[in-house]
Formats: structure tokens, sequence, C-alpha cells
């Protein structure tokens, strides 16, 4: 009797199995202390403020003497914190860990033994970083938004319902930004060996820099199609920022939903590609 | 999964879901309820179906405001108009009126637009009669309410200057109305026969629900005013197609204001915004040399969606120590 043929697993049934195990990986490392430091920074801020507030009437922060409202402070803190900061950083630690730590612990043969497609790996281990990334950005904001929007003198349920839509597109946009930063940031982690200093110079070097002058290399960064998503306008706290506003093009909500859905299904493709064909030397 | 990473998920997938629909739930029900129990002054019974341009301002606050007090500090001379109207008609403008109403409409007869002001105060309605008719007014009787009509001159003054009947009445004790003689007797008809009011023209009140915790505020149907205005063809088609527009300010340390303008269509609201969106980046360059205005620019937050355009601004008390400062060099 001949010996029934083993069925390889399907790539999305290996993926959710991957992501399965990679979840409860990636909350609970040593990485998660990170995390949890810095999307709990704007809510412990968020809640200092509100605190100030409470026991100052007065005490609303204040850019050059102009007294900020609650909607106008959590536009900003998106912006200066979530925007250019949270969704970038994570985005480049998690993104680039995604194989590079399996390949560090010299774990990447038990997975990679397993009767499953290499690109599985990888594609499980982004949903994980999605997932875990979402799960702990979003509800943040959630809370920031409930600490500071009401601030400013009008009452809770109409700051509220008032600036749900904004809070609402915020979710959506910061819910993409992390797909699409994880997404480049996990090519870039699979094609190269030193992929952190390369997320960083691109998150903290390119983008703000490209984003300063006119022209069309800024077609060339995230930033230039998330911000579009944005529904708050672009804080000016510095000279920076007010050069950025004056060159700053706007695509289309469509176009960037386009592109930014393109570059996530195009930086996977490659990055489970590079997964498929690299050999991953273990040093001992 | 393991047992402490499925309780996280579910942990924050509760903030998340509670967060959520407590926001939804004040955006489609707490909001407009909040809205519907401050729903404007109650003057707005007087105030017909049809008006083009509705505002409102809570004296009492702009007057007790720390940036009236400020204003007072640097310009300590009392204004000799606010004087003159208080020897003249006892209404002394700090303590007597608490807030003022007031609106343009379309007519069927008279001029194509006119306007009143319903002010809430004290007044001393013996002293304000003796002192119009002293001037030439007359007191007519409408509808059991003594309205005192002036004629007065208006427009630019040619050689025999046109002249319009200007009427003043108390509609309820502590209300003064001042404005057109038709358009007075029309706010009469609409108290005591219960006609349709400003308050059935949902699109305008949907606006004044959202402005009703300000200081002060003023809504108004642009379209309706262009087509009044009689522009000529050339121009008029150069102005943003804006159906309504409102601003609104809350006035304390400074003035916290929002414009905001509702346009024909998604795509004019993009382009007002582009258009908003090059002055500011303008102003921001013209301000770099003025702390005080740099203030102001930083402010500005464009803002809307769809067909909506929103522009907030936050006019700090330095901005007016500028205009004192020039006021007291003159």
């Amino acid at each position: 009797m001949m010996p029934s043929p083993r069925v390889r697993p399907a790539l999305l049934a290996s993926a959710v199995r991957i992501f399965d195990l990679s979840l409860g990986h990636m909350l609970w490392s040593r990485r998660s202390v990170f995390l949890g430091i810095l999307v709990g920074g704007p809510v412990v801020l968020a809640a200092a403020i509100r605190l100030v507030v409470l026991l100052t009437p007065a005490g609303m922060p204040q850019i050059n003497g102009a007294t900020m409202g609650g909607s106008a402070l959590f536009g900003m803190v998106i912006w200066l914190l979530y925007i250019r900061f949270i969704v970038p950083v994570l985005g480049v630690f998690y993104g680039t860990a995604l194989i590079a730590d399996e390949v560090e612990d010299k774990t990447i043969t038990y997975l990679f033994t397993r009767p499953i497609p290499r690109g599985a790996v990888l594609l499980g281990k982004y949903l994980a970083y999605v997932a875990c990334t979402v799960l702990l950005v979003l509800p943040s904001v959630v809370l920031v938004y409930f600490l500071i929007v009401p601030l400013g003198g009008t009452s809770f349920a109409s700051s509220i319902g008032a600036s749900f839509p904004l809070v609402a597109a915020d979710l959506g946009m910061l819910a993409i930004g992390l797909a699409a930063y994880g997404a480049l940031f996990a090519l870039v982690g699979a094609r190269f060996k030193r992929p952190l200093v390369g997320g960083l110079v691109f998150a903290f070097g390119w983008e703000p820099t490209v984003l300063l002058f006119p022209g069309y290399l800024k077609r060339l960064t995230i930033a230039y199609y998330l911000q579009a998503l944005v529904p708050h306008g672009m804080p000016q706290d510095s000279a920076l920022n007010v050069v950025m506003e004056i060159f700053r093009e706007v695509p289309s909500l469509p176009i960037s939903l386009v592109s930014l859905a393109f570059l996530v299904g195009v930086a996977l493709w490659l990055a489970m590609r590079a997964v498929e064909g690299r050999e991953y030397v273990l040093e001992q | 999964m393991i047992a402490r990473t499925r309780y996280f998920v579910i942990a924050s997938l509760l903030v998340l879901t509670v967060g959520v629909g407590t926001g939804l739930v004040a955006y489609y029900v707490g909001f407009p309820l909040a809205a519907t129990n401050q729903a404007g002054p109650e003057e707005l019974q007087y105030v017909p179906r049809n008006a083009t341009i509705l505002a409102y301002a809570n004296v009492q606050d702009v007057m007790v405001s720390q940036l009236r007090q400020r204003l007072r500090q640097a310009i300590p001379q009392r204004g000799n108009g606010q004087q003159e109207l208080q020897d003249a008609t006892g209404i002394d403008i700090e303590h007597d009126i608490d807030r003022v109403v007031a609106f343009a409409a379309a007519e069927s007869d008279g001029p194509p637009v006119s306007g009143m002001v319903l002010a809430r105060g004290r007044f001393d309605a013996v002293k304000i009669e003796a002192l119009m008719r002293e001037h030439g007014a007359h007191v007519e009787e409408y509808k059991g309410r003594r309205l005192i009509v002036a004629d007065v001159p208006v427009g630019p003054a040619p050689a025999v200057p046109e002249r319009a009947s200007l009427s003043l009445t108390f509609l309820e004790p502590g209300l003064v109305a001042l404005g057109g003689t038709p358009i007075m007797r029309r706010a009469v008809d609409l108290k005591d026969a219960g006609g349709e009011n400003v308050t059935s023209n949902d699109e305008l009140m949907n606006l004044v629900r959202s402005l009703s915790g300000d200081t002060a505020w003023a809504v108004g149907r642009l379209d309706a005013l262009r087509s009044q205005a009689q522009l000529p063809a050339g121009l008029s088609s150069q102005l943003p197609p804006i159906n309504w527009f409102s601003v609104s300010g809350h006035i304390n340390g400074g003035i916290q204001g929002l414009l905001r303008a509702e346009t024909r269509d998604d795509e004019s609201a993009t382009n007002l915004r582009e258009v908003v969106r090059g002055f500011m980046a303008l102003a921001k360059m013209q301000s770099s040399s003025r702390p005080q205005l740099q203030a102001l620019v930083q402010s500005l937050e464009l803002g809307g969606a769809g067909k909506t355009v929103s522009l907030s601004f936050m006019v700090p008390a330095e901005v007016f120590d500028l205009v004192s400062g020039a006021g007291a060099l003159k």
C-alpha cells in the first residue's frame, strides 16, 4: 500500500497559524516594554493635561500666548506624536524585526523546516504585527481623544459628538499607516542584513527632508500619501513645519488610498519572494 | 493563542468598541440632544423664517471678559458714543444689556432687505420714548404695542437724502426691538399670530445649534444675500459658491473663533480649502517678524469635510495690545 502524499497547506492557512503563534510572542516580548512606553506616553501626557486643566481652568496649553481648544490639541497630538513618531517608529522596529529576530535568535530554522510555504511565515508575522500595533495604538488614541477633546469649555457630549468624524478618520488613517510602514520595513528586513539603520534613516531622514522641498521626490515617501488622510490641519510649531506646509501637496483621497494599498501589496509580495529565495546563514 | 494574549485582545477591542460606540452615540444622539437643549436664544421667536443673516452676542459675557478688562486698562477713557447713549436713553451698555440678537430678512414690500436688533436687558421705557419724541419721532399703535417711529436719512447724502422709517418698541418687558417699521410689524405679527419663525428653518437652526455655547455668533445664507445684493454678473461669478456661512467666537482672555462655510458641492469646498491654505501660508510668511501676529497666524487651523470648510483661530490678547498701542499713539 502506497503512503498517501502529504498535502502542503495553503499560504493563507499557514499564515494564520503563524499569526496565531507570533501575536503572543510579539505582545509579550522585551520589545513590548518599548511599545507600552510608546503608546502609553500620549495617554499619560493627555491625563496630565486634563489634570492640570481641572485644577487650573486657565491651564490649557498655549502656543505663543494663544490658548488651544481641546480639538486642536488633539489634532496636534495626532500629528506630532502619532503620525510623525509612533507610527514610523513602530513600523521600523517591528517591521524590520519580523524575520531578523528569528535569524538573530537562530529560530528561523524551526519555522522553515515546517511544511508550510516560507512566504507564509512572513505574511503571518506581518499580520501579527498589524494586529499587535493596531490593538495597542488605536485604544491609546481613543483614550487620548476622551481625555483631551472635551477640554476648552464646550460640553462633553457636544465636543465628543462634533469631533467624532475626525477621530474615526484618525483611527482609519493610523491603521493604514501602520500597515504601510510595516509592509515596507518587512521588505527591508527580509532583503537586507542591517535593516534597522536603513529603516531609521528612511523614516526620520529621507521622509521629513523630502517633504520640505517642492517636486516629485516626496511621492517616494509614505508620509506624503498618509498626510492626505489626516483630517486635522498641520501644526505650525516650528519653522520646518511652516516650510512643509508651504510646499505641501495633498494628493486626493482615492489616490492616497490606492497608492498605499499598492505599496502594501507590492512590498509584502517582494518581501515574501525575498524570504522564499534567500538562504539565511545563522552565525554560530 | 494563550490565555493572556486572548485577554489582551479582548480588553483592547473593548476599549476600542466602547470608545467608538460612545463617539457614535454622541454624534448621532448626544450631540443633537445637547444642542437641542440650547437651541438659540428665546428672541428667535420674533425672527422670520426667511432670515438671511442671524447674529447673537452675549453682551454680559463680553463685558466681564478678561479681554474687555484688559482693553479697558489699555484704553482707560470711556467711549463718547457709549456715554452719549447712556445720557440720551439711560441705557448703560455695560450693565443694562444682557444679550443682543440681530437679523436681516427679505421683505415683500419696502426695501429688499431690512434688519432688526433685539436687545434683552433693563431699560427705562419712558426716558427712551421721550428722547425719541424730542427728535421728531411719533408714536403709532400696532396690535396693542406702542411703536416709536422715526424717519431717518439713509444711504449717501445727496441734496435730499432718502428717508427710511425706523421703529423702536418694547416687545416684552426687558426686550427692546429696533429696526425698520415693516419688519417690526412683522415681528409683532409673528409673536401674536404664531406664524412660522426662524426656529422652523431646520437648515439655519442646525447651524445655530452648533454655535449655541459661544459668546457671539452669526450665521447667514450667502447665496440669498448675493442675489439680493444685485451684484454685477462678472463679480458674482467670481465669488466662491458658498451657500451658508457661520462665524462664532468665545471671548475671554482672547477670542477663540471658528469660521465655517458650506459650499455648493465637494469640489467647490476643495477649491476653497486650497485658496485658504494658500492665504494661510502667505500669512505665516508675512507674520514672521511680528510675534503678536505670529500667535494668531499659528493658531489658524483649516478643517472640514465634504461641502464644509472650517477655519478655527485664536486671537490672543497680545494682538489687542497692538491695536490699543496704535490707538494710544493717535
